[in-house]
């Protein structure tokens, strides 16, 4: 069996000759990974072709795409970078019509470093490696099980150690608002650190990544303080699950909640009275 | 043709040293990514060094030395500017000695601009008062 | 423990303020803990502003609106009942009492119901501690 990395080259090399570039990760300087557009011009890069650590791929292809609408490209992307991608498309953010994806399933350690429920993906026609099961996420089952003036303790501590340095924002793959609330002096007080409780920044930030967020925990790997912040919001997409039946970029033409109008079933069930 | 590119370089802010991936596509800034792998950040960035790539091209950032003249800044020369600096700067130590002169550097300079600065304070000026915006 | 509960109410300007308007035309009583604010729909009451409301001091939240199929805006109040169940998870999951946030409908026929819901809901927080001081 041939290891992923020589089939994810082997994928690349097949769609590399129909398409402008293919985004992947490549080892830079002092063995830094980076994402990195590779091209016809260029097929001697893909020796320096790289699998981990994972990258907001999305949010480069966005970019791309914003300058060269046109521009026929393949993106190597895992499960939740290919959700992120498909929610990125429901919003209107990225044209999918010019774009190959190539999936690229995680290894058993790399699911169990992010705690992701579903290491695979599902939209891609070419993958890459053997799909594994979702592993369990003990960090959320934990502050879930908490009593709740343990948990009022507990964000109190973590949110006391954020430095506000945006990058949970700006990071993320889901947030591409061209205003951003968060930057409201009317929501967020500027100039003082820790913040007051309860945390606008955190509460605010969470609310808008329902039915959004993809679990790619991007924002929890970028967090100089190591504040948890994908439980919050994998603990609200439970909710989104059983109140809409909505999962972020599961199923590629079901409408996300915040553009449904309710039918008669999904208002009884958020347990509002009648 | 889309050129697109990762440049990793560290951050100019202050000492703790952080590195980044600029973004470039097509020749122009776009914005900043950390690198995750690299020894110091983690993967890391304060509120700074995630827009580090925006003060670059800002049409704010000075290109030019001004110096005031009637009450307005205009635009000169770096001869005229450094031989200005140079007569108030004598011209103070020789009224009220060399400690009513204090240098603040910058965190932006490299490491050898912030010693020859210090070497200039204490050698030429002939004072201990110096000291640096990023002292974290 | 009796405190004196302070308690925030937004109210729709179709049906609930109405339905307030109905209590005091009917004299009816309820308890002055709660400060109406009339809003356009109970849509526009964004999870951002009860927050806000919360962090200047607010015991309490009400948010009032037409029942679903009677928004003068046909479908406003979808909005409400699509996100405050989820703000009130939310405040859940941050530990704090999801019960200082209440969604009811309330009509503009409906004095009656206005006065009692402000009563059950001024009754049931004047049970909590202040909110403030939950958050030292």
């Amino acid at each position: 069996m041939t290891d992923r990395l020589t089939s994810l080259r082997e994928a690349i090399e097949a769609v590399l000759p129909n398409v402008d570039g293919v985004l992947a990760l490549r080892i830079g300087p002092g063995g830094i990974s980076a994402s990195h557009l590779f091209s016809k011009e260029h097929p001697e890069d893909l020796a320096k072709l790289a699998l981990w650590p994972k990258e907001p791929v999305p949010d480069t292809l966005k970019i791309i795409l914003r300058a060269h609408p046109d521009a026929k490209l393949a993106i190597v992307c895992r499960g939740c970078e290919e959700r992120g991608i498909v929610e990125m498309f429901k919003h209107a953010q990225l044209n999918l019509d010019n774009v190959t994806l190539i999936g690229l399933q995680c290894e058993q350690a790399e699911a169990e470093f992010c705690r992701c429920a579903k290491p695979f993906t599902v939209h891609s026609k070419t993958t890459v490696g053997q799909s594994i099961k979702g592993v369990p996420d003990p960090v959320t089952e934990k502050i879930a099980a908490m009593s709740q003036p343990e948990r009022l303790a507990f964000w109190k501590q973590e949110f006391e150690h954020c430095i506000k340095c945006y990058g949970c924002r700006t990071i993320c793959p889901q947030c591409f608002c061209n205003v951003c609330t968060l930057e409201d002096e009317k929501w967020v007080e500027t100039g003082r650190l820790p913040m007051a409780n309860p945390s606008m920044y955190h509460l605010i930030r969470a609310m808008h990544m329902t039915a959004k967020c993809v679990a790619c925990r991007e924002c929890e790997e970028t967090c100089p303080a190591d504040i948890p912040l994908a439980v919050q919001f994998r603990l609200m997409a439970r909710d989104v699950k059983e109140l809409f039946n909505y999962e972020a970029g599961a199923v590629m033409d079901q409408k996300p909640p915040q553009l449904l109008v309710l039918e008669e079933g999904d208002y009884e069930r958020s347990g509002l009275p009648h | 043709m889309i050129e697109y590119e990762n440049v990793l370089t560290t951050c100019p802010y202050c000492g703790t040293g952080c590195a980044l991936h600029l973004q470039v596509l097509d020749q122009k800034l776009v914005g900043v990514l950390p690198a995750k792998n690299h020894v110091i950040s983690e993967g890391g960035l304060c509120i700074k060094g995630w827009n580090v790539h925006a003060f670059v091209n800002h049409p704010d950032r000075l290109k030019k030395p001004l110096i005031r003249k009637n009450g307005k800044l205009e635009e000169a020369t770096w001869d005229e500017a450094l031989k200005l600096v140079a007569d108030k700067l004598g011209e103070i130590k020789a009224q009220s000695g060399p400690d009513s002169i204090a240098f603040l550097s910058s965190a932006k300079c490299t490491n050898e601009e912030n010693y020859l600065l210090q070497k200039f304070a204490r050698a030429v000026i002939g004072t201990n008062n110096i000291d640096h915006c990023a002292r974290l | 423990m009796t405190t004196e509960p302070k308690i925030i109410g937004f109210l729709c300007n179709w049906c609930s303020y109405r339905g307030a308007d109905g209590a005091g035309m009917a004299r009816l009583k309820y308890p002055p803990n709660i400060k109406i604010i009339r809003v356009p729909c109970s849509g526009r009451v964004s999870p951002e502003l009860v927050l806000r409301t919360f962090r200047e001091g607010a015991d309490g939240v009400m948010v009032l609106g037409c029942h679903i199929g009677d928004c003068h805006y046909s479908t406003g109040n979808h909005r409400t009942a699509k996100r405050m169940p989820l703000l009130k998870k939310l405040l859940e999951y941050t530990g704090i009492d999801s019960e200082r946030l209440y969604i009811n409908w309330v009509s503009a026929a409906e004095g009656e119901k206005f006065a009692s819901v402000i009563r059950d809901f001024t009754e049931k927080i004047s049970t909590l501690p202040p909110f403030r001081e939950t958050m030292k």
